[in-house]
Order: structure tokens, then sequence, then C-alpha cells
């Protein structure tokens, strides 16, 4: 080991107006500042903050050359960044600046004792002298950020922030794991409070992203994999088999031939698209104005497929032999400096909870497969119907439903009471049923929104404040035989009511969709809810923790498509701006290697979390990816030789510090 | 002269030296004992500065991080408290016993946690005395 080169150190110590100083003299302690070793200068200044206090500092740097400086005052939470960033202004290396904490941890908790508090800054002081004597300049590298851009989940908020950042001239990457963009938007018949035909809205959306120059769509895809360099993020995307080549021109023939849905068939596939509400063919599309307008098969309910060979009637009937069975997964590795979280929710199962009835019941129906009923691209071409195809008389609609249940999921889904609502309003139009609305709290914050719900209460909807204990077909009294019971007690009259009804209404909780491996690769968090985590839940909530990657629309949380649109352009502003920069700084705070002293063991790889640190199999050696790398210095402490450290935290520089600290340090 | 214990006070850049900033601007006392090092994570907290902090005549030591579930690196504070509780044996050895070493918690808006654990500390040492090593530090 060489000694660290001599220093000049520059000491700054502040009055903070009194904060400071009306407890520490500040006097002594520049006087035994300037006694330190490698102490070029020490002075004080009423406001080292201030553009003055920061022009002395610039002017000892550059008249006294500084390599060293040690700015005792307030937390370097505060101003560490700004001091660093003046410093090097003036010509130092920025890492070569200490901050001495001698306002909150010193003058502001020892008010009653200045004279050991004194004492206390002038350890604090000599131990950032220390340390910054054993410091090193470090070198902020950059890395070219590639310009181009993957947005994950085709939903309104992928479209619209995969439109938007293409607009800016960034070649987007839209990924979709369904075989049409859209998402549920798409299967909604009308929004609220508007009530605006979703479709009609989306649609031009949709158009836009498909034929956008600059957008490349692969739907019917996922991300398997990710891994992040300096500046570059590469995904390995799956792409499933549809079976059908893009010479597809949707006419239909495929879909009208297959034999499927003979009555001889025993394979039934229900539709994803109309969440079981109906079936489908083995191809399909999975609704009139999906896009890419291209069919898909599915290979589990083909014959194709099924039944050795059997059926090619699919092939036979295309005219532009556009089907192909011979098509494999394929896997494509996509490159971009950034990436949008779009990934969506799906709505909680609601046969969770079995006293609700769900699949137990023909005529209990979730959130999703009503907006599929109300659709008029929907199987029933907007009716609402019973199982049995005749309209019903009365319905129930039941809030809450896994959602603000400390069983289930404890957050509120916040779109339920509005949708519930449209609902309401929509079947009661179009059938004249009475309807009850069973609820905990009406939430209906939002610009309109509380004016829907007075609507509705003007129109006869019914307004039930309670629980829902169970849905039952068990009549206790004539008028409810053939019915569907909802037991709940009414909390605003403190009684129980039976009400029987023809259709019962749930509606789940919002839960994430499934994507914790693409967030375990992306190293993404999520938060306990399951949804990803955004960087700050108030100020940053486009961002996540991992530079780069951003998350729109209900991916981060429940939100009504107003929000998710909003969020959605936040996000893709936030990524423009990241790619838009060019290049990144890297944190020269994070781990490196001594060759000569590494073993290869191993061990640093396993405990990190980042994957930021792996063994050359050639150099057998520990290469550290510094864009992964969070500094967080695990590895340094299971390391058995001391080849691995974080820079500014190195052992000599934190032994300097605490050495600094002991007793009898400060005489 | 009264036993002002001297403790060396290993703080997480997150939450534990977070906590002792709100302690501050609070304006909530403990002993001036107290001395705060900065580390980024406790997971970089080597179980060497703790027997270099006793030989350099500290009293006590404690090491407050993020609580379990909380760390801003996933899992640093817990492989600090595996790290430190394979110190027990080697400070008993020491004459110091284990009561001397404290890992704590306290997230950053836990101004008043961190001045009680710290006055906690501080009287529990306080109780016990100075450390054994004091008089033969440098």
């Amino acid at each position: 080991m060489t000694d660290p080169p001599k220093r000049k150190v520059g000491v700054f110590i502040c009055h903070c107006g009194g904060n400071i100083a009306d407890v520490v003299d500040v006097n002594r302690l520049r006087e035994y500042a300037a006694q330190q070793g490698d102490v070029e200068v020490a002075t004080d200044f009423r406001f080292m903050c201030s553009n003055e206090g920061k022009t002395r500092l610039q002017r000892e740097v550059k008249e006294r050359g500084l390599n060293g400086a040690v700015v005792a005052c307030c937390t370097p939470k505060l101003y560490e960044d700004m001091f660093r960033e003046t410093a090097g202004d003036a010509g130092m290396n920025p890492y070569l600046l200490e901050i001495a904490n001698v306002r909150e941890q010193c003058s502001f908790v020892h008010r009653q004792e200045p004279e050991k508090a004194t004492e206390k800054a002038m350890s604090l002081v000599k131990a950032q002298v220390e340390k910054v004597r054993n410091l090193r300049p470090l070198e902020v590298k950059t890395a070219p950020i590639h310009p181009g851009v993957a947005v994950v989940g085709g939903g309104i908020a992928g479209i619209h922030a995969a439109i938007l950042l293409a607009d800016l001239g960034h070649k987007v990457t839209l990924i979709e794991k369904s075989p049409t963009i859209g998402g549920n938007m798409a299967r909604f018949d009308k929004t609220f409070p508007t009530l605006d035909c979703a479709m009609c809205t989306l649609s031009p959306k949709m158009d836009e992203a498909y034929n956008h120059p600059n957008i490349a769509l692969m739907t019917y895809a996922e991300v398997r994999a990710a891994v992040r360099t300096p500046g570059k993020f590469t995904l390995t995307v799956e792409k499933k088999p549809r079976y059908v080549t893009d010479a597809c021109i949707g006419c239909d023939r495929c879909t009208e031939r297959c034999p499927i849905s003979t009555a001889k068939s025993p394979i039934q596939a229900d539709s994803e698209w109309d969440l079981g509400i109906a079936k489908r063919k083995a191809i399909y599309r999975p609704f009139s104005s999906a896009l890419p307008p291209i069919w898909t098969i599915d290979a589990d309910h083909c014959f194709y497929f099924q039944r050795n060979k059997a059926c090619r009637v699919c092939a036979s009937v295309c005219p532009t032999h556009a089907i192909d069975f011979t098509m494999q997964p394929e896997r494509v590795s996509v490159e971009v400096g950034a990436v949008v979280l779009a990934t969506g929710y799906q709505l909680f199962d609601a046969a969770q909870i079995p006293q609700y009835g769900m699949r137990k019941y023909p005529d209990v129906y979730d959130g999703l497969q009503v907006e599929r009923m109300l659709a008029s691209n929907g199987p029933t071409r907007g009716k609402v119907v019973r199982k049995d195809g005749t309209p019903p008389k009365s319905v129930a609609i039941i809030h809450c439903v896994g959602s603000r249940d400390r069983n289930y999921k404890e957050y509120c889904s916040k779109v339920c009471c509005m949708y519930s609502l449209k609902f309401a309003h929509l079947i009661h139009e179009r059938t004249g049923a009475r309807v009850y609305n069973f609820y905990i709290d009406l939430r209906v914050g939002g610009k309109g929104y509380e004016e829907f719900y007075q609507r509705l209460a003007a129109e006869g909807i019914r307004f039930v404040r309670g629980k829902v204990e169970e849905v039952t077909d068990r009549a206790k009294a004539p008028e409810e035989e053939g019915k569907l019971v909802v037991v709940a007690e009414d909390t605003l009259v403190g009684s129980v009511l039976r009400v029987p009804v023809d259709m019962v209404v749930l509606s789940p909780a919002m839960v994430p969709s499934a994507i914790d491996d693409l967030l375990a690769s992306l190293h993404v968090d999520k938060t306990p809810d399951g949804f990803v985590k955004e960087y700050h839940p108030k100020i940053s909530p486009t961002e996540t923790a991992v530079k780069g990657v951003y998350v729109a629309g209900c991916a981060q949380a429940p939100k009504d498509i107003t929000e998710t649109i909003a969020q959605a352009g936040a996000a893709a502003m936030s990524a423009a701006v990241f790619l838009g920069s060019g290049e990144m700084s890297l944190n020269p705070l994070v781990a490196e290697v001594d060759p000569a002293l590494c073993r290869a063991c191993d061990r640093c790889t396993e405990v990190c979390e980042f994957d930021a640190v792996r063994v050359d199999p050639d150099g057998l050696v520990a290469v550290i990816d510094e864009t992964a790398c969070e500094g967080c210095g695990k590895c340094t402490v299971v390391c058995p030789t001391g080849a691995i450290s974080v820079r500014q935290f190195k052992k000599s520089q934190i032994v300097a510090a605490i050495d600094a600290l002991a007793p009898g340090a400060v005489p | 002269m009264t036993f002002e214990p001297r403790i060396a006070t290993f703080c997480c850049n997150w939450c534990g030296y977070s906590a002792a900033d709100q302690a501050g601007a609070t304006k909530l006392p403990y002993p001036t004992g107290v001395r705060i090092v900065r580390l980024m994570c406790t997971g970089m907290m080597d179980p060497f500065y703790v027997l270099r902090a006793f030989e350099r005549g500290f009293d006590g030591v404690m090491v407050i991080g993020c609580h379990p579930g909380s760390c801003h690196y996933k899992s640093g504070n817990l492989q600090a408290k595996e790290q430190l509780g394979r110190l027990a044996g080697v400070l008993r050895a020491l004459g110091l016993g284990e009561e001397r070493v404290l890992m704590d918690a306290a997230s950053a808006p836990e101004g008043a946690r961190f001045a009680m654990l710290a006055n906690d500390f501080v009287e529990r040492v306080r109780q016990l005395g100075p450390s054994p090593l004091r008089e033969a530090a440098p």
C-alpha cells in the first residue's frame, strides 16, 4: 500500500445564521481545524450555502489549489451534491469533498451543552478531514443511452405512451402478450362518467399505434428476460406462434369453416376476450376491430394439433395461404434505452369468496363479464340477459369484492364504485330492472363523478350500505323461489336484508397482471400489494428505482382511464427526458475489484441482490457491472481477501473516521 | 469526573442517518458521546469496525439501519444482523460482552426513535461502565 497523496484540504465552517454558531464555538472549531493534518486553510462564514459562501469556497479551491474540502454545516442530505458541484466547477474533483454534519448531529441536539457540543464538532470535523485525506479522486463515467424504448403492455396506457414517444421520434417497440392491442378498455361499452363509447375513443388510438412509422408492434409476445448494461436494456421477447402469417387479409373464411363448434366436438374454447361468457373457435380474432388484423390459431383447441393433423380446413379455405402450422415460438432480442411498464391489471377471482356464488350460480357475473355483455360488439350485442336468455327484472351489484378486505386485498381498487354506478345506469336503462348497489362506502371523487352518482340516485337506483354476507339460491319465502337472494346488513337501518334478484354483478378488486418474472428480471420492486413500486409514491409516481424503467397505468396501482392517460403521458415524458439526455452518468460510488487480490470465490455474487457482480471465467476475477451496482457494500463484508470495496467507503476511509471519533482523538 | 460513554454509531444512509437528521431537525437531545459514521447501507458494516472501535477506546457500538423488509438495497440490514451476530463469541472472549453492541432500526421519519435508541443505549453502557479496553487505547 502506498500512502495517500499529500493533500491540501480546506475546512469551511458554516454558522448557519446562529443555528450552529449559537451552540458551537466556531472560533475554537476553526482554530482546531486549521491544525489538522493536510489542512491548508480553515475558515468560517455565516451561510456557506449562500452565493457568497460558495464563491468563498471556489476562491479557496482555485487560489490554494485545494484537492480536498470539508464543509462543516447541515446534513449532507441537503447540500452535499451542491457543494460537490461548486467545488467541481472550481476545478477540484467533486468526490474529494465531504460534509461534517455539525448541525443535525451536533448543535441541534446538544443545545444545552455548548462546551461538549464544540468538542464533538471538532471530532466530527476531524473525522471528515481524515476521511478526505484517504479519498481518491473519482471519475464519473457516462454511457450513451440507446435511443429506443420498449413499452410493455398494449392497453390504453401503453398505447398512449407509445404514441407520444413515437411522435417525439423515438423508435418504440410495443409488446403485448395477447393477439391484439387494446387491453381491457377494448372490452368496455361505455366509459364513466360521460358514457362515451369506449371503442370510439380507443379505436383511433389503436389505429394510430398500429400505423405509426416509429412503432414496431409485437403482439402475442412476452418479455422473458431483461439484461441491463450501461445505457441499454436487452429484452428477450418470445413471440408465440399464431400459425397465421402476415398474409392474412382478415376475410374470416377460416373461422366460418373451423369445425370446432360442431355439436360432436368435445372441445370447447372459452373466449378469453369475453371472459368465458362466450365460446370461440380454434382460429379466431378476439374482436372485430382487433389489431393487428391477423387471425390466431389456439393450438390447445385446434384439431390439427390435438388430433394428429386430422383437420386442415382453415388452410384449405384460406385464399392467401396464410395458415402455417409449422410456426414455432421465436425468441428475439430487443435493445432499448428505456422501458415503460404498462402491464395493466386483471380482476381478483371472485370465486375465492365462495359465499358470493361466482361460478356456482350461472347468473353471477364479475365486472369484466358484464362489460362484455353490455358491449355492442360482445356476445349478446349489448343486451343484458340471464343465462336463459331472459332479461333480468332485478339486479344486485356488489361493491368491494375482495378489495378493502383484510382477508383478500386491503387496498381500495378505486374505480369499482364508478363502474358499478355505470353498470347500474346501463342495466336499468336497457332492461328497466330494479338495480341495487350494495356498498361499504361510495368513493366517487373525480371530475363529474359525484354528479353522476346524483344522477343515478335520481334515476331510482337503490343504494344499500352494507357488506353482503352471501348470495344464495335457498329460498326462505315464496318470493325468493327461483331467485338469487342477496343477504346483507343494511348498516344505515341496522337490519339484515334478504333481497331476491335475477342477476348478481360482482365488482372485484383489481390485481396486477402476472409480471413477477419480468419485474425480477428488470430488478424493479413491487409494493406489498403486488403492484409495481414507483420511485416515490408522491413525487415520482411514474419512475421506478431502476434508471430507465418507468411505469404507467394500473401496473402501478388501480386507476381509471383518465388517470391512466395522464400517468402514461407523464411516464412517456420522463422516459423521453431520460432518452433525450443521450448519455447517463454512472454513480461512481459503487464497488470495485482489486484483481490482484480476487480469488474468484463467488461469495460476492452470492450476496449481491442486483446481479451486479459476476466472476469472469477467463480471468478468474470478479467483474462489477457499474450500471447495476447500487453500492450497498454487502460484497465487501463477505469478501475473504478484501479485494472488493465500495468507492468512498473503503475500509481505510471508514477506519480513518472511526479513529478520529474515538475518545482521546480530540485532546 | 462522570463517565460519558463514547458510542461509535454506524448509520445507513437511508434510514438510520436520516432518522438522526430527523432527531436533529426536531431538536431531540441525546448525549454528545454518540458519534455517527455514515455508511450507505448496514450491509457494508464489517464486524471489523466494531473491533476497531473498541480498540480505539469506544465504550459501545450502535448500528442503526432500516427496519427488516425496508432495506433500500433489499437485504443489507439482514446481512449486517447476521455478521454482527458472529461477533458474540469474540466480544465475550475479549471481556466486552455482547451488551455493548446494539443493532437496531429507525426509519427516516423516526427521529424520536433514533433519540430513544441513543439515550437508552448510552444509559445501558453507562451502567456497564467504561470499556475494559479504553485504558489500553492509543
